[in-house]
């Protein structure tokens, strides 16, 4: 589910979190900010500070986006994968779309249960003589502990809203979020057992490698002591094998039988 | 067993902020975060993501395996030192644009020559897509992100103070070979900026002598070598020396690329002098042999480069001697004889060579100024039209140059300087119309167009003038170690290995303290069977 458009992608970004924006010309985005994304992205504190003190509105300011390829009309700003404002909406996203609780949307006149799932999308970090990440999505079923991956794939046709629709309503989850999670971690940890492991020796021989190096380089009187002890801790942290399981966000989801037959078959 | 870390602050909160309604997000939001975090994924302990998002660029292997190593395996922290050609602006460009996506870079400063500034700005914009701009008189240093200046501009202040008060995520080094000695300003400003990742880039790691790379080892791993002076009496012959450098460079060479590179031919064009202009040679190395007080070599290159340059030159050290009264006459008859030349022969051959030729471009590299300017008035009068291009040419006319040469003129005369710093692929004819003595200096030449990008066979031309000191340049220094053709690559370490700490003024004072033309002969040619044996030693091998 990677960002196919990023053009589309940023049209959506802006238009869900309240703007005025409109497409002067084409791979261009006029847009209109909020006062919530001129703090977030225009920076200026100074300015919504004094705006605050003085009891205004203040005037959020607007963004002219140029999605192409290179360009340099200075009226426009160029905004493509590695521009520092590209990561910035990346990190207001990140931060801001952590936990959310959302509900099947349904257009149906019979009472239809909507039953809780946890939904949670993981990043896996595997770190020793190099990197790599791995993403998970599951999905666990919070009253019979039915769990599914590539959750979010699953999904991405389905019609979610924050409220609840009409007809609908929701059943306590016998399973509590928390011990969701740890079947989740569990699950994965399990996995780990399985996994070539070749990268761990690989990490480790190459911390022994630098570590008999640095000691050669630093083992006269003159050396100074503490850039040698920071060295090995640096070597340290860099090389040393660890795996991380970052959490990129999680929610309850309540969603039908019918929903959830017809996107598992 | 491995350490797990995971995410427990998340799950603890995760209750409360579900009954939060503040803290939801909404589902498009929600799906796009998880979008964000598969668009930056590192899919593999071996991949780039930034390859992704470069889908027009054609990378060559060596140059994302060189991106791979300094990422995954250097932390960011390495000596790029690609022979001339092979990309190392590219290699920088794009462990640079892996940075920023990863979201780990931000802040970055690049200092390159002033002739390469601008092709620095252009090709991180146009081929990577990074928004680098070059620093004019106002820049702002606290708020600029990308920003490419020289490092005279930097260094001077108030830029100097506004620099290290910022605090770098990277900070790239272009031509960092300037940075051999610790002593310099230069190198002491770089040393006091503040910086995480930071990439040193040049095509001659070593110049003339192994402590060379102990300055730029000591930049990237400080404390490592410990001071200069231990390192001369402890690491030399180190084997973890080796492998320390090992650790911090990347070197590819052109023959490893598996890369199909286009030839280079070279061939020595021999000039006579006439009667006259080697009576006038010839004088001079009597002249000074009289006065005994200057030694007569530099006075004889610059006679076989072009009348104006020796005249000059001698002409401005009879003027700071003015209590050499009596052999001054001598030397105003040296300079009399030196005006009444008509021509210069070396010269006439060059406009014989071009003329024989008129459909393609060609550069000529010349030691000196006054040579430089002679050869443009000779080629205006013969109707060929020629642009100079010097090291010291601000950055709008550099480029001007350029353009002019690749749009109008059919020649480039350029000086020493200029070795380094323009790219010129377009041209494939190159005139070597002095002979540098330090080899090094020559590959810089020949690298600015036998790089990546030239479609067509190179060809060098050396022109030489025979019964002259050239002659035994050219025969025993050039012809004998074949430098022209594949030496070069590995002359770097094989003076580090003779521990020869300067071949420049070992040629001249092999020149200087020779009596006679044999005794010349006979140490040049020891000097040349030196470097020889031990390339033998090293072909095969490699750092």
């Amino acid at each position: 589910m990677k960002i196919e458009n990023l053009h589309q992608f940023l049209y959506q970004f802006f238009q869900s979190t309240g703007c005025q924006l409109s497409e002067p010309a084409e791979n261009e985005l006029l847009i209109q900010l909020t006062k919530d994304l001129d703090i977030a992205l225009m920076n200026r504190p100074f300015y919504w500070h004094y705006m605050d003190k003085i009891g205004q509105q203040g005037n959020p300011m607007s963004l002219h986006l140029y999605t192409g390829e290179s360009q340099n009309d200075p009226g426009k700003e160029w905004i493509h994968y590695g521009s520092p404002r590209l990561h910035q909406i990346f990190q207001y996203i990140q931060s801001h779309a952590k936990v959310t609780v959302l509900y099947e949307k349904l257009n149906s006149q019979e009472k239809t249960a909507l039953y809780p799932w946890l939904v949670v999308n993981l990043k896996v970090e595997y770190i020793g003589k190099q990197k790599k990440e791995e993403i998970h999505s599951f999905g666990l079923q919070l009253i019979n502990g039915t769990m599914i991956s590539n959750m979010m794939t699953l999904l991405q046709d389905t019609d979610l809203g924050e409220i609840v629709s009409d007809y609908t309503y929701t059943i306590t989850p016998l399973i509590s979020p928390s011990s969701g999670f740890q079947r989740i971690f569990r699950y994965l940890e399990d996995g780990l057992a399985k996994m070539d492991q070749s990268w761990v020796t690989q990490a480790k021989k190459a911390l022994d490698e630098e570590l008999s190096l640095l000691e050669h380089f630093f083992s006269d009187k003159e050396s100074d002591e503490e850039l040698y002890q920071n060295e090995i801790m640096r070597l340290k942290e860099r090389l040393e094998p660890k795996i991380n399981m970052h959490i990129i966000n999680a929610g309850l989801f309540y969603l039908s039988d019918q929903v959830m037959n017809k996107i598992l078959h | 067993m491995i350490p797990v870390e995971k995410d427990l602050n998340f799950v603890a909160n995760f209750t409360n902020m579900t009954n939060n309604p503040n803290q939801l997000t909404t589902w498009e939001m929600f799906q796009q975060s998880y979008q964000i975090a598969e668009t930056l994924k590192i899919e593999s302990f071996h991949s780039l993501v930034s390859m992704n998002f470069l889908p027009h660029m054609n990378f060559l292997p060596h140059q994302v395996k060189c991106a791979e190593r300094v990422i995954q395996d250097m932390s960011g922290r390495a000596l790029l030192a690609d022979e001339v050609g092979l990309g190392k602006t590219i290699e920088a460009g794009l462990i640079l644009k892996e940075y920023l996506i990863r979201g780990v870079v931000k802040k970055v400063l690049i200092l390159a020559p002033a002739s390469l500034v601008n092709q620095w700005a252009m090709e991180l914009n146009q081929k990577f897509y990074i928004p680098a701009v070059t620093a004019g008189k106002r820049v702002d240093w606290a708020h600029s992100n990308i920003i490419i200046a020289t490092m005279d501009l930097a260094k001077r202040e108030p830029h100097r103070s506004a620099i290290l008060g910022q605090v770098y995520d990277m900070v790239i080094i272009d031509e960092a070979h300037k940075l051999k000695n610790h002593q310099t300003k230069n190198y002491q400003f770089v040393q006091a900026l503040q910086k995480k990742y930071f990439l040193l880039l040049t095509a001659t790691p070593v110049q003339n002598k192994l402590t060379d790379i102990f300055n730029l080892i000591s930049l990237l791993k400080p404390g490592y070598l410990g001071t200069y002076e231990n390192f001369n009496k402890k690491h030399r012959a180190d084997p973890y020396l080796k492998q320390l450098i090992q650790q911090v460079m990347i070197r590819n060479r052109r023959e490893e690329t598996g890369v199909n590179w286009t030839d280079r031919h070279v061939s020595t064009i021999w000039v006579d002098f006439t009667d006259q202009e080697l009576q006038t040679y010839e004088r001079i190395e009597e002249s000074c042999r009289d006065i005994q007080v200057v030694s007569s070599i530099t006075y004889k290159r610059e006679f076989c480069s072009s009348r104006e340059a020796c005249y000059l030159s001698l002409k401005k050290w009879i003027e700071t001697k003015e209590e050499l009264n009596n052999q001054t006459t001598l030397l105003h008859h040296l300079l009399r004889d030196i005006e009444q030349l008509p021509h210069h022969a070396k010269a006439l051959k060059l406009i014989e060579l071009i003329k024989n030729h008129t459909d393609e471009k060609f550069i000529v590299f010349t030691e000196y100024r006054a040579t430089q300017i002679y050869l443009q008035w000779l080629l205006q009068q013969e109707g060929i039209r020629a642009v100079i291009f010097r090291g010291g040419f601000k950055k709008g006319k550099r480029d001007w140059m350029r353009q002019l040469f690749h749009d109008h003129a059919q020649v480039m005369i350029a000086t020493e300087a200029a070795g380094e710093g323009i790219n010129l692929q377009f041209c494939h004819n190159l005139v070597n119309y002095d002979l540098p003595w330090n080899p090094m200096r020559l590959e810089q030449r020949i690298g600015r167009i036998h790089r990546y990008g030239q479609e067509n066979d190179v060809k060098i031309y050396n022109l030489a003038i025979r019964h002259t000191m050239e002659e035994h340049v050219m025969e025993l220094l050039y012809n004998k170690i074949h430098l022209f053709e594949n030496v070069i690559g590995q002359l770097d370490q094989i003076l580090a290995k003779l521990e020869m700490d300067n071949l420049e003024s070992e040629i001249s004072q092999i020149f200087n303290e020779s009596r006679t033309f044999g005794e010349t002969k006979i140490k040049l040619d020891n000097l040349v069977s030196v470097i020889s044996s031990a390339a033998e030693v090293e072909v095969g091998e490699s750092i």
